[in-house]
């Protein structure tokens, strides 16, 4: 149903005047292209999502729910974003209100005694941090970066850097507060039993699969509006001492924390590694990260930005530098590691151990980012993790595009052909020639390791036609290598079950045929019943994923 | 430029939000995370860095329309202060959000799209040379009993230009008047142009209105190349910016110095000497147009070129204004070099300093916004524990002293000038 003036002053009624609007303007603003938070298509292919009826700003759960009863009364959808980073934060059907929960931004409470912390959909990872490390506690960060929402990604999976430590943000929801697509309010775990916020099972409602479902319900099952997430601890400073002139920002944290990145001869070292580490247990950030920028590129790219005065510029003749070409070659097969000790013979420990495996493996340190100053600057990064916008440093797109996550021993197996394929490619010029292997991700994929997420990169000039269209055939030769090669999901396709080229709704039919055709499944049929159950007016949209085949 | 000229940013824009937040390394607390005075103020996303180039885009591709009362106030709903310019830089080379909105003011200006309350101020600018709504016979009046050389008289190698707010705003006039003291004092051979002095432009031009600024720009320069200034000093940010970033685009070759910077100068060289302690914990506000809009001009005139397939670059380099070559040093050298003063930090300062309110027309067309920005400001130096928030902008105090009266607060608005004047 279309909105007319009268259900227009139904919502303003429930959230005043001030934080509803239909304007055209205020509506063009809420536009997303597709799959903006990655790739850009630019002027070329770039498809917006279809418009929301409207755009509210809750204050609070029981606004929430009220406006949830309304949409369902006059049969509206409704899509909510915490930060609207993502595309699938956006509707993809027409008639659909535009939750922004920017308003709901409180840190509720932060139990130091218990290591939780309750937050509402609008405090990001890099503010709760802040806030949490006046407690000598940390949150976990996921991959997309401190300016993510914390709450918003405990209903999906979200690994990150400090996954080995902190786990995934679904492993880490306790109580919650979730408005269910028919206005209900459930309060889950032991909330829901007057217990406080503190276990995510019971005694009370025990909801955390339903939320998720397989792989997250993406704002498509409701709102969920508060939430407690297990913290941990943070032996450093109460704020973090950051120094250094825009954008070489560092920090110098006390000896209790050591930061290295690691190369290794080869990629089973690599494997074995990382398998040594996790039972070893030690570890407080676990990532290969700076490669995102290319095995070629990276050592080049690093002193541009832990030197405020260079420039991109600099890159050729950087990468033309013994000491640049010498640390390339030392991370070919490379990940970052931050060791935080507990104690001082906690770090001693940590160091020993880390010096035991690297001597098993055949590992070393890379000399070039002990440097103190591009030290400084990793700890920064990663640490904080505000610095996911890097990843459109070269040409302002890119796109996740190889996945291979799972065990270690199973990427390393196949991260050469990977390579070579791409280089293939890169030699047609229509994307980023960075050296083939540009593979990022978690080194601890299950809550205290087991398993690397690589995911390939490819950067692209989203302005350059031939750009654009060059590397969409990229992805397509891509996918048919991931699927002829049984290595899982080509990751530029990942919105596609749910969205047409032209930004809507994906039909189920066509939904089904590509679930079946993808390597891993990633739904199951069962899930149409919990999406009957929980949502009976159709209120979220086709990003709750379930097969019917 | 044309707005059409700013597609590439408007399409890359990565909706990651950083444009609304400091730079995510320097949040310390979570009541001073925020960067961006107008979406802190008016929540919907429109009123964003990141709003203003999906609206912008929409704009080019023709699915909205230009003539729309709401388009008008997102669009001037903007303090121009760059905090969002200089979050978005520590990660982003190829997107340039200031200059984005101040490209879309000009569109709207030159399109008869403009705010009735500016208008107001145009129409006295036009006609008084000055947008604090006060004669331009009154102009010099902050100066008399001042034995200062008037530069129309007599030749002098340094200007002090006052700018519009210390001229007219009485208020005001003692850091004007200390400024050209001190300086006298110390031997420099400082002018004033008294009556003559006119508006620099640089609120003119963050409004949107090109051809008013132009106007005024050529106008002081055209006057100083006649009277043989080499070094033109003020104590207003803004006139500093525009000197120093705005006027080299017309061909303006003087040095360019705020006070503040002088006065360290002089310090350095021993020709100013401290006499009593002033005992005070006192707190430093970056004004946005010294600070990270305080970058020097470099000229550049270059083509897109690529490397590695699709890098893109500009050959020669493109110079790249990230806030970090802005003056921020000179004013904590000053103050830290006072007998008795205690320096103390806000969470955000430098090139991520939060605005004071007063900038881009916000305090003419919306002084509810302006105020509460202030008023934010206010708190964060409170927290600091200090008694007196100092600056070097007469727009910045202006605001301040406001924003204090207003709330009945206690703290103390200075200028660093003051300051030093006090303990000579």
């Amino acid at each position: 149903m279309a909105l007319t003036k009268k259900i227009y002053q139904l919502f303003e009624d429930i959230v005043g005047p001030e934080n509803i609007s239909n304007d055209p303007v205020v509506l063009a603003s809420y536009q997303n292209p597709i799959n903006r938070a990655s790739n850009h298509m630019g002027p070329f292919y770039d498809v917006f999502t279809p418009q929301a009826v409207a755009v509210l700003l809750p204050a609070c759960t029981e606004e929430v729910s009220n406006i949830i009863k309304v949409c369902n009364k006059y049969g509206l959808k409704l899509k909510a974003f915490s930060t609207g980073w993502s595309g699938m934060g956006y509707p993809c059907e027409d008639d659909t209100i535009q939750l922004d929960l920017r308003r709901m931004n409180k840190i509720i409470q932060i139990d130091d005694k218990n290591c939780f912390a309750v937050i509402e959909p609008y405090v990001i990872a890099a503010v709760l941090q802040a806030e949490l490390m006046k407690y000598g506690l940390n949150t976990h960060n996921i991959g997309a970066g401190a300016q993510a929402s914390p709450l918003a990604s405990c209903a999906y999976l979200g690994p990150g850097p400090d996954s080995v430590f902190m786990g995934f943000s679904n492993e880490n929801l306790l109580g919650g507060e979730w408005v269910l697509p028919n206005g209900e309010i459930v309060r889950f775990g032991t909330l829901g039993s007057g217990s406080g916020w503190h276990y995510g099972e019971g005694p009370g409602p025990s909801v955390r699969a339903v939320l998720k479902g397989l792989l997250g319900s993406m704002g498509a099952m409701g709102v969920i509006t508060k939430v407690a997430l297990k913290v941990y601890p943070w032996p450093g400073p109460a704020v973090l001492p950051v120094k250094g002139t825009i954008p070489a920002y560092y920090t110098e944290l006390p000896d209790n924390f050591k930061y290295y990145t690691l190369g290794f001869p080869t990629w089973q070292a690599f494997a074995d590694a990382q398998h040594k580490i996790w039972d070893a247990q030690i570890g407080y950030i676990l990532h290969r990260q700076f490669n995102k920028m290319g095995c070629d590129l990276k050592a080049g790219v690093i002193r541009i930005l832990t030197e405020s005065d260079r420039h991109l510029n600099d890159l050729e003749e950087l990468l033309e530098d013994p000491e640049v070409k010498r640390h390339t070659e030392e991370a070919r097969h490379d990940f970052e590691i931050v060791l935080a000790g507990m104690t001082p013979r906690d770090i001693e420990w940590q160091e020993k151990a880390l010096e035991e495996i690297l001597a098993e493996t055949g590992g070393w340190k890379v000399k070039a980012m002990q440097d103190p100053m591009r030290n400084a600057w990793g700890m920064l990064y990663l640490i904080r993790w505000g610095h996911k916008n890097l990843n459109y440093l070269y040409s302002g797109s890119y796109e996740g595009t190889a996945g291979m996550s799972g065990s270690p021993d199973f990427g390393i197996q196949h991260i050469d052909k990977v390579k070579a394929f791409k280089q293939e490619w890169d030699k047609k010029g229509m994307m980023v020639a960075d050296g083939g292997d540009s593979s990022m991700g978690s080194v601890g994929v299950i809550g205290g390791g087991g398993g690397f997420g690589w995911e390939v990169h490819a950067c692209f000039d989203s302005h350059s036609k031939e750009s654009v269209e060059g590397t969409l055939e990229f992805f397509d030769a891509m996918a048919k290598f991931m699927k002829e090669n049984r290595l899982g999901p080509e990751k530029s396709k990942h919105m596609e079950p749910m969205r047409q080229s032209d930004g809507r709704a994906t039909p189920q039919e066509a939904r089904n045929k590509m679930f079946g055709a993808t390597p891993f499944p990633i739904v199951y049929k069962y899930q149409k019943k919990v999406k009957d159950a929980f949502d009976p007016y159709d209120l979220g949209d086709v990003f709750y994923k379930y097969s019917t085949d | 430029m044309a707005l059409e000229d700013f597609r590439r940013d408007q399409e890359r824009c990565s909706e990651c939000n950083s444009c609304k937040w400091i730079p995510f390394d320097q949040i310390k607390s979570q009541r001073f995370a925020i960067g961006c005075p107008s979406i802190a103020y008016n929540n919907f996303t429109g009123y964003s860095a990141r709003g203003r180039f999906a609206i912008g885009l929409a704009l080019n591709e023709g699915r909205i329309d230009l003539y729309s009362d709401k388009l008008q106030e997102i669009v001037f709903k903007c303090l121009t202060c760059g905090n969002c310019d200089v979050a978005h830089k520590v990660c982003r080379y190829d997107v340039e959000p200031l200059d984005h909105i101040l490209e879309m003011r000009k569109t709207l200006t030159g399109a008869g799209q403009v705010l009735l309350e500016h208008m107001i101020y145009i129409d006295h600018l036009r006609k008084e040379d000055n947008m604090m709504l006060e004669p331009k016979a009154k102009r010099g009046d902050w100066a008399k009993g001042l034995d200062v050389k008037i530069a129309t008289d007599e030749p002098c190698e340094v200007i002090y230009h006052a700018g519009c707010r210390f001229s007219f705003d009485e208020e005001l006039w003692p850091s004007a008047r200390s400024a050209a003291t001190i300086l006298k004092n110390a031997g420099v051979d400082v002018g004033i142009m008294g009556k003559d002095e006119a508006c620099c432009g640089s609120r003119v031009h963050s409004m949107g209105f090109e051809g008013e600024y132009r106007k005024f720009a050529e106008n002081a320069i055209d006057a100083w190349k006649t009277q043989g200034v080499k070094t033109v000093v003020t104590s207003c940010s803004d006139c500093y910016y525009a000197f120093n970033r705005l006027y080299p685009r017309l061909g303006a070759h003087f040095e360019v110095l705020h006070t503040v910077q002088y006065l360290e100068r002089l310090i350095k060289e021993g020709k100013i000497k401290f006499g009593k302690s002033i005992p005070m914990k006192v707190t430093y506000h970056d004004p946005c147009h010294l600070g990270r809009q305080g970058e020097s001009y470099v000229p550049w005139d270059g083509v897109a070129k690529k490397i590695k397939g699709q890098i893109n670059l500009f050959n020669p380099p493109k110079p790249r204004y990230t806030g970090a070559r802005g003056v921020y040093d000179a004013p904590r050298n000053v103050l830290k070099s006072i007998p008795g003063i205690e320096l103390v930090e806000m969470e955000r300062i430098r090139e991520y300093a939060w605005c004071c309110g007063a900038g881009g027309g916000v305090r003419m067309a919306y002084p509810e916004f302006s105020g509460w920005t202030a008023a934010e400001r206010i708190e964060e130096a409170k927290s600091t524990g200090a008694e007196a928030i100092v600056t070097t902008c007469g727009h910045c105090e202006r605001n301040f002293l406001d924003a204090v009266e207003t709330a009945g607060e206690k703290m103390k608005v200075l200028d660093v000038v003051q300051l030093v004047e006090q303990t000579m």
